[in-house]
């Protein structure tokens, strides 16, 4: 089987997020970009095919600032991923999906594949909606918010769950499909030291910007542009409620939430 | 519009009263129904017409035969904004509308405003911890929307009028997959996470899986959807799919109820876009009341009980699911 499994390089977890000079992006001067949330998982789920049916490849491509997406790509390789491309992004389409997801596309149309792995929304912005578009352009089916995703080789099947917000499908497809992965058979794991090693030595095939510069001008947009980043009005902590009894304590909270927040 | 099992689902409806304000007198709101939906629900949905696309795909089939459809009414109608409802599966189908139609594109939206050209909307990004603010600057747009965020209206004092178009058919190849089973989330425990108005969720406070039921009866009495911390899930006290957080469900209902959740990034990832927030916890320190609206400083065993039992005192009893 082979396996093309899509990563976005996102800031980690515990980044102090602000907004720059200009006051439309997050200012990214001291973000650490990792592959992260979703994402890391995908690559996880893939490494677990790949132990579960042998001769099975994987190719990770990642989108992003050539040093960003590099990162991420090396992070993969040092977890077992066997190859890699790098597509470096152009400036300003970075908000729209829909041209992330004609590169991702124009790239992962060169390599044949039967399973396209993607998480299901970046740990980032988290719009959710690129692993769709990609599969679109392809002409592939694609599935979201998936979980349990196993490779039935007799049947010559891909069987998974869909966790959608009523209701969890059980469902099989045949390959090629796109799978926008909520959750791995298990916890992502740690690359090891010798790997880790390797992998900064590992090539990485680049997508040079011109080539996608070209594609996207073939076909033209009107812009996405940001216009502001913000932060929430920092949230001046929990209004205590002072009580002299759990009684007390619940009625006062219950007056509060129907007359004060009104969500009751 | 979204539906589920053969009845639209709530959400559709935040969606109608939104492109109506948004078309103004003049415009025109046209719904599509992904499949046939009882009549007395179609009079309820305040747009001129509906478009019904018949037969419904399948349960399990991609969201490409939907997309077709969409992009089919959005030209027709030389719409110049498709919204779209803002589930897991909304979003799939909005990333293929907006490809397939060459239109801007959005997803998780709160507010939508026309801009100098195209539009102009703001989203939560970095599961709420910012917001972002896009100007999508085309003539055509997709724009799914956040559950939660916009009222849902009042029923049209005329109904729209009804129209039929077949489902198409695509190339297997394109659609895939299939069902082979298919359950309800957690039947009969209440509204699931995404889609309920209020969530209350317990973490390691609790202590074991015997007193999650405090969690539980809390969240009966309210009409809420349960919802757990990792600590929680790894523990096996309750299944993965209770997980609220970066690596589990992210959820933006109207209220958020932490009960012994000590408030870690990787938790506020997942719910720090809810409109009120409470926590209950006995540290009175804990990360989890800095960024609660309300706050319980307490002895969670004592706390719960009493709470459920004066929320089933001022409701009159058990009452129905709060999702809309
Ligand atoms: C990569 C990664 C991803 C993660 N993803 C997620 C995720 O998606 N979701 C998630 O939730 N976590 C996630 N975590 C874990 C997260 O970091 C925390 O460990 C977890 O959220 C802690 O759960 P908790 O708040 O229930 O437990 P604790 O942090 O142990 O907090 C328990 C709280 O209960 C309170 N308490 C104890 N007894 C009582 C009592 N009698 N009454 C009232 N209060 C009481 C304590 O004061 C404490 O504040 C992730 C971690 C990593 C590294």
């Amino acid at each position: 089987m082979e396996i093309v499994v899509l990563i976005k390089p996102v800031p980690e977890a515990e980044t102090r997020l602000r907004p720059d000079r200009g006051g439309a992006e997050l200012d990214p001067a001291g973000v650490k970009f990792v592959l992260a949330g979703y994402d890391e998982s995908a690559v996880e789920q893939a490494l677990l095919l790949k132990e579960s049916a042998p001769g099975t490849t994987i190719r990770a491509v990642s989108l992003g600032p050539l040093a960003r997406s590099e990162e991420v790509l090396r992070a993969a390789l040092a977890l077992g991923v066997d190859h890699a491309t790098s597509v470096e992004e152009p400036p300003g389409v970075a908000h729209d999906p829909v041209q992330v997801a004609r590169m991702l596309a124009f790239v992962v149309s060169r390599y044949s594949y039967s399973l396209l792995l993607g998480g299901k929304q970046s740990g980032d912005e988290g719009s959710g909606c690129v692993p769709s578009a990609v599969a679109e352009f392809l002409g592939v089916p694609d599935f979201g918010s998936v979980t349990d995703l196993k490779w039935d080789p007799i049947a010559g099947r891909f069987t998974f769950r869909q966790s959608l917000e009523r209701t969890v499908l059980s469902v099989e497809a045949p390959p090629p499909v796109m799978i926008g992965l909520q959750q791995a058979w298990n916890d992502p794991r740690t690359a090891k030291l010798p790997m880790i090693l390797r992998s900064r030595k590992a090539p990485i095939d680049r997508v040079p910007r011109a080539e996608v510069e070209a594609l996207l001008a073939r076909h033209p947009r009107p812009a996405v542009r940001a216009v502001s980043f913000r932060l929430p009005p920092p949230r001046m902590g929990a209004r205590m409620i002072e009580y002299s009894s759990p009684q007390d304590a619940a009625r006062k909270l219950v007056r509060l939430l129907t007359e004060e927040a009104k969500v009751l | 519009m979204e539906s589920s099992r053969g009845s639209l689902v709530a959400e559709s409806l935040e969606a109608l009263p939104l492109a109506r304000s948004l078309a103004g007198p003049s415009g025109e709101v046209l719904g599509v129904a992904p499949g046939p939906i009882p009549e007395a629900e179609a009079a309820r949905v305040p747009a001129d017409r509906i478009r019904v696309i018949d037969p419904a795909a399948p349960p399990g089939a991609s969201t490409a035969g939907a997309a077709f459809s969409l992009v089919e009414a959005a030209q027709d109608s030389n719409a110049s904004l498709v919204l779209v409802v803002g589930s897991a599966r909304g979003r799939e189908l909005a990333g293929r509308v907006a490809a397939r139609w060459d239109a801007g594109l959005a997803t998780g939206v709160t507010e939508i405003r026309p801009g100098t050209q195209g539009w102009t909307v703001v989203r939560p990004v970095f599961g709420g911890r910012a917001t972002q603010e896009l100007a999508l600057e085309g003539r055509k747009a997709v724009v799914a929307l956040r559950p939660h965020a916009f009222s849902p209206g009042s029923a049209p004092s005329t109904p729209p009028v009804i129209e039929h178009r077949a489902a198409p058919t695509l190339p297997p190849l394109a659609t895939g997959g299939g069902v082979s089973a298919e359950a309800p989330v957690e039947a009969g425990s209440g509204p699931s996470l995404a889609a309920a108005s209020i969530v209350v969720s317990g973490g390691r406070g609790l202590r074991s899986a015997e007193n999650f039921h405090l969690v539980e009866e809390l969240a009966r009495s309210l009409g809420a959807a349960v919802g757990a911390s990792r600590a929680v899930t790894d523990a096996g006290w309750r299944p993965a799919s209770y997980q609220v957080g970066q690596t589990g469900q992210s959820v933006s209902p109207q209220l958020y109820v932490a009960v012994g959740i000590s408030g870690a990034i990787q938790h506020l990832t997942g719910m720090m876009s809810s409109r009120v927030i409470v926590a209950i916890n006995s540290d009175a320190q804990a990360p989890i009341f800095r960024v609660s609206d309300y706050g319980i400083a307490g002895d969670l065993f004592a706390i719960l009980p009493a709470l459920t039992e004066e929320i089933r005192r001022v409701r009159g009893g058990p009452s129905a699911p709060a999702s809309r």
